[in-house]
């Protein structure tokens, strides 16, 4: 790999103006969205109040010192002081992270491994009663909205069929729901990409002369067919994640999951700026990273895009 | 003083519609029990503060009252009773001397004294305590704590609602040597108070733990942990009370009610809000400047419709500004009325030329306050108002509640915080408080004499006539006042309050037993 330390430098620093752009924008957008201090007093209380408060949370200096300020606490991994909770914000955002991660990662896995299979399979019986049933089943996931199948799946799996908890944190029953609410979208995404992508490889002519040749059909698919199809499944997986963090946002306030969306949300309504400033940026930081692994596995996958 | 369940049942029975309703299914209720020892409650929101100074938001008292105890303690049944303190008189215009309670001890331990209520009440408004409370106790003068069982306030003028103001918010008395020992942080993250229920342990945005405190001066408690849980949706919470997973829900909408009590084992319990939903006017824009106008949009509501249709018959039609419940309370005012010839008839006399009349209102600040909305446009047209209506966010809401600068009307829930007009029209309505667009020289008059006058029959008086004066300028166009409701588990007897101070005591909580 000769070219992986220039490779790594340059998506370095577009990782790095990617999160500064990120943070930039959510500043100013906070910003926009009005005064916090409103919100943290009683409504009879004076402007004298008011004003005190204000000093106190740094946000009557100008909006240029409050950028300058933000800047360099950020360059030292500081994302301020919560102003709702009055303590450090990244403190505040890493006690729902692991809830968060938990959900994403199992959505996610959960996600890849029925929607692969499904979509493998649904190409190899093109046009059969299977693939027209998982097709069907996928379009719904794709296109019912989150909050709608939560409340679907407290009523069906909780409710009736007792099965499951209606909400909250706790042992890996309580995960089940959540966990399928958010990957629906990205299962029924991977399922009817790989479908496509297998239904391509498989008229590739190079299939045909793996069958002339007399290899078995096993050996076709996992092998010839997989490996070949793989490149726009991993593609959307990794951009799946994106949609899996900002699904996480509906998911994790139906469910009540302690997460960093339903933080974000309660965040944005009470104004805490320093809150959304550090989960947004842990968020895009997280797509980053994810979206370089996937470019790394397309470097494995494909020798070309590696020398190219 | 102890009070049985039967005595506060007689009490709300003698309140009327006032106390509790409970809903029943209809056919007789079978008797379901229990032998859970745990008290799992779903509310709409966490916790955000558990030092009781530092908030005043419902999901914030809803525990800080339980974790803590005021000097005085307002019941369901609306009247004051005695809390941490056992009697207190008073003495002159300006003096209250205040008998505390002897024994008790904190959840750490030590005793309390009245150098804690002290250290309490200054702290509320002590600058350098950066309270959000600061504004509730501005009629103090001093405090002084001659010995352990005896508080003295003075005030500064005469103030017939100290005591009432000790029992809401800011009023929870903290250890003054715990909280100086360990700083507000830790305070506010491992609170101590001398409540039935004590800090175990909290996951924010999952669960908050308690646990009965044996020792409580009020008896202890029927169950023996306490779990207070945050669920957001209004559907996972309900089906987490339909399935037994929480025994109390909060904020249960009007129009689900019929579905938990549909449940076999469930119920809806309510209270009558202690408050009004109002309508609130920007006196100060055209045509609302009109008083002829603002009776106009008063007569073109029909509130019978909206009660029934939106509300499910979960509330009443107001009469006049003063909660039913409060003192004061005028009985003998009729609802206010739906006429619609004659709402046309005074825009006629106003000259009313079809300005625009802005409605904004938020979609779930109050109940229902968007289709309220909605349906009071279409009345409003029907007389020929040209009535608009425009949604803004939370808080956008709160910016303009600051910058006073709503452009016609918006949905309020004045909440009556001393069971007084005081802490209701007085405090929101009054020369320079949050919602003052109007101003009529004898009304302030009259609700400045009331405020510190000791002679109930003046301040009744006063009452009246600001009434009078009330029902002619209309500053807020009042609508209803709504049931506040709970979900709860059949085997659990429990009295809400109607000022959402929910309290869980001896006095209005029990599990019942087989």
């Amino acid at each position: 790999m000769r070219g992986f330390l220039p490779f790594l430098g340059h998506r370095l620093f577009r990782a790095f103006i990617a999160l500064w752009l990120v943070s930039t924008v959510v500043f100013v957008v906070m910003r926009l969205s009005g005064d916090p201090v409103p919100l943290l007093l009683p409504p009879d209380a004076p402007r004298s109040e008011i004003f005190r408060v204000r000093t106190e949370l740094g946000l009557d200096r100008p909006l240029p010192v409050q950028y300058g300020v933000f800047l360099a606490n950020l360059a030292r991994g500081d994302f301020g002081r919560s102003i709702h909770y009055r303590e450090p914000a990244f403190n505040v955002v890493r006690g729902y992270l692991a809830a968060t991660i938990e959900l994403g990662l199992t959505a996610f896995v959960l996600a890849a491994l029925v929607a692969v299979p499904i979509g493998l399979f649904s190409a190899m019986r093109r046009n059969t009663l299977v693939d027209h049933a998982a097709m069907g089943v996928a379009l719904v996931g794709q296109s019912a909205p989150t909050f709608f199948l939560g409340i679907l799946f407290i009523l069906l799996l909780s409710l009736k069929a007792d099965l499951f908890p209606t909400s909250g944190r706790g042992d890996w029953r309580h995960l089940v729901l959540p966990a399928l609410t958010l990957g629906a979208f990205t299962m029924a995404s991977i399922a009817r990409l790989t479908r496509s992508a297998v239904l391509e490889v498989l008229g590739a002519d190079y299939i045909r002369t793996a069958r002339a040749k007399g290899v078995s059909e096993l050996w076709v698919v996992a092998k010839h067919t997989l490996k070949n199809a793989a490149i726009p499944i991993v593609t959307i997986t990794g951009l799946q994640f994106g949609t899996l963090l900002g699904g996480a946002v509906v998911t994790e306030t139906v469910f009540a999951w302690p997460g960093i969306g339903r933080l974000a949300i309660q965040s944005i309504y009470n104004r805490d700026y320093p809150v959304v400033q550090c989960t947004v940026f842990l968020a895009a930081l997280m797509f980053i990273v994810i979206n370089f692994c996937v470019d790394l596995i397309y470097g494995f996958l494909d020798p070309r895009i590696r020398s190219g | 003083m102890e009070l049985t369940r039967r005595d506060l049942l007689k009490g709300a029975a003698a309140l009327g519609a006032a106390a509790t309703v409970p809903l029943t299914a209809g056919g007789p209720a079978h008797a379901q029990t229990t032998q859970k020892k745990e008290l799992v409650i779903g509310q709409g929101g966490d916790i955000a503060f558990f030092d009781p100074h530092m908030s005043t938001s419902s999901n914030d008292i809803r525990v800080s009252f339980n974790l803590f105890d005021n000097l005085t303690s307002r019941h369901p049944d609306g009247k004051l009773y005695p809390g941490l303190a056992t009697e207190w008189k008073l003495s002159g215009q300006t003096t209250w001397t205040f008998k505390l309670r002897q024994g008790v001890k904190y959840h750490n331990g030590d005793p309390f004294s009245s150098a804690d209520a002290k250290f309490s009440i200054e702290r509320t408004y002590d600058p350098a305590a950066k309270t959000r409370v600061a504004t509730v106790f501005t009629t103090i003068d001093r405090i002084e704590a001659p010995d352990p069982a005896t508080l003295v306030v003075h005030t500064k003028k005469p103030d017939p609602l100290l005591p009432a103001r000790l029992a809401f918010y800011a009023g929870q008395i903290v250890p003054k040597k715990y909280v100086e020992a360990v700083g507000p942080d830790t305070f506010n993250r491992k609170p101590v108070g001398t409540g039935p229920v004590r800090f175990v342990s909290w996951t924010k945005d999952d669960r908050l733990v308690l646990e009965a405190n044996p020792d409580y001066w009020g008896g202890r408690i029927d169950v023996d942990r306490v779990i207070v849980r945050a669920i957001p949706e209004t559907a996972p919470r309900i089906a987490g009370l339909l399935k037994g997973e929480l025994d109390v829900i909060t904020q249960l909408p009007p129009d689900q009610g019929e579905k938990v009590n549909a449940n076999a084992s469930t119920k809806v319990s309510g209270a009558l809000y202690a408050g009004l939903y109002v309508l609130a006017v920007n006196s100060k824009v055209q045509p609302l400047t009109n008083p002829l106008v603002k009776q106009a949009l008063s007569l073109a509501i029909d509130r019978e419709a909206i009660v029934k249709e939106l509300w499910r018959g979960r509330g009443i039609v107001p009469s006049q500004p003063i909660a039913k419940g409060d003192n004061h309370f005028e009985a003998s005012l009729p609802p206010l009325a739906y006429n619609p010839a004659e709402a046309r008839e005074r825009l006629k006399k106003a000259g009313y030329k079809g300005e625009e009349v802005v409605i904004e209102t938020t979609v779930g600040y109050t109940a229902n306050d968007k289709p309220m909305s909605e349906a009071i446009q279409a009345m409003w047209k029907d007389v020929g108002i040209n009535a608009k209506v425009e949604v803004m966010e939370y808080s956008v809401r709160a910016q303009k509640m600051r910058d006073k600068s709503f452009k016609g009307l918006w949905w309020s829930d004045p909440t009556s915080t001393l069971g007084d007009p005081d802490g209701m029209m007085w405090r929101l309505l009054g020369p320079g408080g949050p919602q003052d667009y109007w101003r009529h020289a004898e009304w302030d008059e009259l609700g400045n004499a009331a405020r510190f006058s000791v002679d109930e029959k003046f301040r009744a008086d006063a009452y009246r006539k600001m009434t009078k004066i009330f029902l002619e300028h209309f500053p807020w166009v009042p609508v209803i006042q709504p049931y506040e409701d709970y979900g709860l588990q059949k085997y659990v007897e429990w009295t809400p309050n109607p000022n959402q101070q929910f309290e869980i005591r001896r006095f209005n909580f029990k599990m019942r037993r087989a």
